[in-house]
Parts: C-alpha cells; sequence; structure tokens
C-alpha cells in the first residue's frame, strides 16, 4: 500500500528523513518507532502530500502524493498529531463538516457520525461543544473524524500521547478492533509498549534512518534477547563485579538504573540468592531495550 | 474542477458555522464602526465643513464607508482570524488530510471573506439609504457587488500578511504602515483630486481606491456605466493578481 524507496526529506542541510525503504503491505498494522525529531511526522506528512519528498520515490494505494495526493486522501483517514477540532462548535458540527470535507453524502453523514460516536463512546457527547470535552474524548473524536470516509488506510500519528492509561487502553482496544476488520494502519508512536501491543511489523527511525525492523518478537530475539534485570544505582560496585565473572550478562546503565540483560530467567534470579544481590524488578525484554541498544545514547539528544 | 468548488463552498460553510457561533462579537466592528465615523465626522466634522464637491459632508463620507467596511472585514479575517486558525488551531492540518488541497482552501478562505464583504457593504448601504444618502436606493444590490471585488483583492493583502509575518504582533506593522494609510489616502473621507500625485500614484496600485470610485458613482447616480467599466476592471485585475499571489505564499507556508 505504502512504498518508500530510498527516501529523502531535507530542509536546507538537515535530513529529517535521509533515506528510507519501507513497504507497507495491505492489511497490516505498520509502526514507526522512534524518539521525538526521528522523522516519523515528516514521513507521514509526505504519504499525503502535505510534505514533500527531496529525493527518491514514494507511492500511496500507487499513486505518486506529489501529484495524486488528493486520490489517495479520498481512500485514507488520519489521526492527527493535533486535534485541531473546532473549540467553539459542538462534536455534532465538527463532524458534519468533516462528512462535508470527506464528500460523505448529505444522507449517510448523520447515521455514519452516530455509528461512530456510538462506537468511540462519545453518543452522550454528541451536542456538546469541544471546549467542554476531556483530553481524552478529543481523541477519540479524532478517531471518529479519521474513520468517517471508511478508510482503507488509516494513519495514527502518536494518537495516545499525553493520554492516561485508560484512554490508552480503550483505544489500543479500537484499533486492534478496526486492524482485524482488515484496515491497513499505520501507527508512529514513542511509547515501545504501544508498538509492542499493537503492530505486526515496524521499523525503528532514528535521525531519519531506520536502524532496525521486523515484528516486535523478531526484533528483540534479535538485538536483546531474554530477560532483564532491573538494580538500584547504589549497587553498581555489586552488580560490576558480577558482570565481569559471569557469562552471558549484558550490562547497561542510565540515570534510572542499572539495567542487566540475560538469556535465562533462571540467572537472573539466582542472582540473589547466589550473591545476595536484590533485584527491583526482573521482566522480559522489550522493544525499549532495543530502542535503547541500538540508539544508545543518542536517544532524544536532539530532541 | 467542480469537485475543488465544492471543497471551496465547504470551507466557506464552515467559517460561516463558526461565525454565527459568536455572531455579536463579530459584526460588533462591523456595524459600530461606520455609524461611529458618520455620527462623529458626518454630523460633528460636517457642520463646519458643508459643501463638498457640491454636496453635504455626509453625503459625500457615505459611499468611502461602504468600502472600508469591505476593506476592514476582510482583511482583518484574513490576517489574524487566519494566522490563528493556521498556527494556534492548526485547522488546515487537519483540513489537509482530507480531499482538500492548499488551492481549496486558499479559495475557500477568499470566497468567504469576498462573501462577508458583499453582505456587509450592503447592510452599511441599507442603512445610508435610510438616512437618505443615495440619490437612487435601487442601486443598493449592486453595492453588493462593489463589496466582493473590494473584500477580494483585501483578502488577499490579508493572506499574502499572513504569509509574510513571524508572529501575529507583526500584523500591527501591516495595519500602521498599509492598511491605515490606504484607509486615509483613499479618497473616503476627502474628495481623491487634493491628494498630492505621489500618494495619488500609490495610492491607485491598491484596491480601495478604486472601491470608493465606483461606490461613489453608484451612490451619487453619476457615470455609473464607466466608472464600473474603467474601476470595476481595475478591480477584477488587481484581484487576480494578488489572490494568486497569495495562493503561491500561503501554499509554501502549508506545504514544505
Amino acid at each position: 500500500m505504502i512504498l518508500a524507496k530510498s527516501l529523502v526529506k531535507s530542509f536546507g542541510t538537515f535530513s529529517a528523513v535521509d533515506g528510507i525503504d519501507l513497504q507497507v503491505q495491505k492489511g497490516e498494522c505498520f509502526g514507526l518507532l522512534g524518539p521525538n525529531g526521528a522523522g516519523k511526522s515528516t514521513f507521514i506528512s509526505m504519504t499525503y502530500g502535505t510534505v514533500q519528498r527531496s529525493r527518491g520515490e514514494l507511492s500511496v494505494f500507487g499513486y505518486d502524493p506529489k501529484t495524486d495526493s488528493r486520490e489517495i486522501k479520498k481512500r485514507m483517514g488520519v489521526v492527527t498529531q493535533e486535534n485541531a477540532l473546532d473549540e467553539s462548535l459542538s462534536v455534532f458540527e465538527n463532524m458534519m463538516i468533516y462528512g462535508a470535507f470527506i464528500g460523505l453524502p448529505k444522507s449517510e453523514r448523520k447515521s455514519r457520525i452516530d455509528e461512530l460516536l456510538e462506537y468511540m463512546n462519545l453518543a452522550h457527547k454528541k451536542e456538546a461543544l469541544i471546549q467542554t470535552l476531556s483530553g481524552g474524548m478529543k481523541r477519540r473524536l479524532v478517531f471518529v473524524r479519521a474513520l468517517l470516509g471508511k478508510p482503507e488506510l488509516l494513519i495514527l500519528d502518536e494518537p495516545t500521547t499525553g493520554l492516561d492509561p485508560a484512554v490508552r487502553h480503550l483505544l489500543w482496544g479500537k484499533v486492534k478492533e478496526l486492524h482485524q476488520a482488515g484496515t491497513t494502519i499505520v501507527l508512529t508512536t514513542h511509547y515501545m509498549h504501544e508498538a509492542e501491543v499493537l503492530c505486526d511489523r515496524l521499523v525503528i527511525l532514528n535521525r531519519g534512518k531506520i536502524v532496525a525492523d521486523g515484528s516486535p518478537q523478531q526484533m528483540i530475539q534479535q538485538h536483546t534477547p531474554g530477560f532483564v534485570g532491573i538494580f538500584k544505582p547504589e549497587d553498581k560496585t555489586h552488580v560490576e563485579k558480577i558482570v565481569a565473572n559471569e557469562k552471558n550478562l549484558n550490562f547497561h546503565e542510565d540515570t534510572s538504573g542499572l539495567y542487566l540483560r540475560a538469556p535465562d530467567l533462571n540467572q537472573l534470579a539466582t542472582l540473589h540468592s547466589n550473591h545476595g544481590l536484590q533485584p527491583l524488578q526482573i521482566r522480559p525484554s522489550n522493544l525499549e531495550d532495543v530502542f535503547l541498544k541500538l540508539t544508545g545514547q543518542e536517544l532524544s539528544v536532539d530532541a | 474542477m467542480l469537485e475543488s468548488l465544492k471543497l471551496c463552498m465547504h470551507i466557506t460553510l464552515r467559517n460561516w458555522m463558526v461565525y454565527k457561533k459568536d455572531f455579536i462579537a463579530n459584526i460588533s466592528p462591523t456595524i459600530a464602526d461606520p455609524a461611529l465615523i458618520l455620527v462623529s465626522l458626518g454630523l460633528g466634522l460636517g457642520t463646519y465643513v458643508t459643501n463638498v464637491e457640491g454636496m453635504s459632508y455626509m453625503q459625500f463620507l457615505a459611499p468611502g464607508l461602504t468600502v472600508a467596511t469591505a476593506l476592514f472585514t476582510s482583511f482583518f479575517e484574513s490576517s489574524y482570524g487566519f494566522f490563528v486558525r493556521m498556527t494556534f488551531e492548526n485547522v488546515f492540518k487537519a483540513m489537509l488530510t482530507t480531499p482538500i488541497g492548499v488551492k481549496e482552501v486558499v479559495l475557500g478562505e477568499l470566497i468567504w471573506v469576498a462573501l462577508k464583504g458583499a453582505v456587509m457593504a450592503v447592510g452599511v448601504a441599507i442603512v445610508l439609504a435610510l438616512c437618505g444618502m443615495m440619490t437612487n436606493p435601487w442601486m443598493i444590490p449592486m453595492l453588493s457587488f462593489v463589496g466582493f471585488l473590494v473584500a477580494l483583492p483585501c483578502g488577499a493583502m490579508g493572506l499574502l500578511s499572513t504569509s509574510f509575518v513571524n508572529n501575529m504582533n507583526q500584523f500591527q506593522t501591516v495595519y500602521s504602515f498599509l492598511i491605515a494609510p490606504l484607509y486615509f489616502l483613499s479618497g473616503i473621507f476627502f474628495p481623491i483630486d487634493q491628494m498630492s500625485t505621489p500618494v495619488r500614484a500609490v495610492a491607485e496600485i491598491f484596491p480601495l481606491i478604486h472601491g470608493v470610485r465606483l461606490a461613489q458613482a453608484l451612490f451619487w447616480d453619476r457615470d455609473i456605466f464607466s466608472t464600473l467599466l474603467c474601476s470595476g476592471g481595475i478591480l477584477v485585475l488587481q484581484s487576480a493578481i494578488l489572490c494568486a499571489w497569495a495562493f503561491v505564499r500561503i501554499r509554501k507556508k502549508l506545504i514544505t
């Protein structure tokens, strides 16, 4: 559905997207993961033409967004990073305007809006003004807006940034349902966990380049297999001694604590009985570990 | 083409929906400003200035006020208004994910301000005609044409300002050094011939002076046909140039 080859977007001497190759297949949920400023939103904006590529190739549904963005946008729904709702208008009025923008016939507009407000648990807010809605409600309404035209391709640009866990989980549930119903989804996020929960396949972007790709499990298996124990910073000398003596242990330190990764859960679990070292937490390795390993200290330095 | 026009109309309708939500606040300056000028200058100053081109000062002032209304309603909407929509409300970021493109955004905005200018000019003209300021009140509908043709290029000037400023504060410079001088030096308050030649030459470049001539012809029932042809033609030309330039500039703002 989306095909990018050596895609570059430069602003002056700075390349926000710096030679990306990727392909999004019909029906999959594809993730673009990366810190702020990695090039995620620049890439997304290129797919519907508000950012135009500097070099390389890009096609969406077989169309070039530079010349045929309208054809693309007719089949696409976007949950924009900013809500961009008309604050002085009601929920229903906002959606009626967008129903008109996407060319929904007048007779269908009302029923489609009602259906989607119901789906996003917003039916009771139909007549409320946007300025009276909570952040989570506004976000859900942006989902309604993106879904009005029954898009084949749904773009979610940081859909859950700044939301509380309850709303986040609700939205994840909805995204999974849409995915199961056959909608192709492209998701950008800087929450590793979100990508792990939702995406079939993803790429990690850093400074405009793809640093890893695959399914979340593949990536974890490939880059940081096993389990991670987190220890208090005070135990540093103790931990370093153990790392020096034991095999298969990976050590990583940052301001939040000390991280030891081992392929085998047992090895971490026995650190307490064998060495008297009490971990704060032991958990399976996740995408965050992959991310930190691949991007290292670069993480959000420029963001 | 048809699809594009339809989208423009939807943008215009969107602006109308937002506008009417705060109708009293939005319409206040349009009603109050001309009324205030008419009373203070027309009645106040008018007692001292009793004969301007063979008529009372109030009669002289009347046509220009309809044009000034079209100028202000369109310029403020497409400068401050558009800037807020673009920068703070992110309206276009969402709009541009729909089949709407920059062309429709710019055209939709301009149609909106031009229609608003037309309606406002007629509104002001009706009030002035009721005060007996119009020789032939049947000309009132024609004022919509003047309002439209003035608001369109002035709206484009507003969009151009939007494309040049870096923050909202800088609109003050545009207002102080461009809009206010145009307002005072385009023949609304005193006959155009009395302005010095260089000032007049500069004023001729901008739409306002031609709108004033057109409105005066209609209000005073003088040389209507030839003024329509000449001043109307210039306004159409200026509109075309300014709108095209505004489109190019705004496109750079919305598409990178």
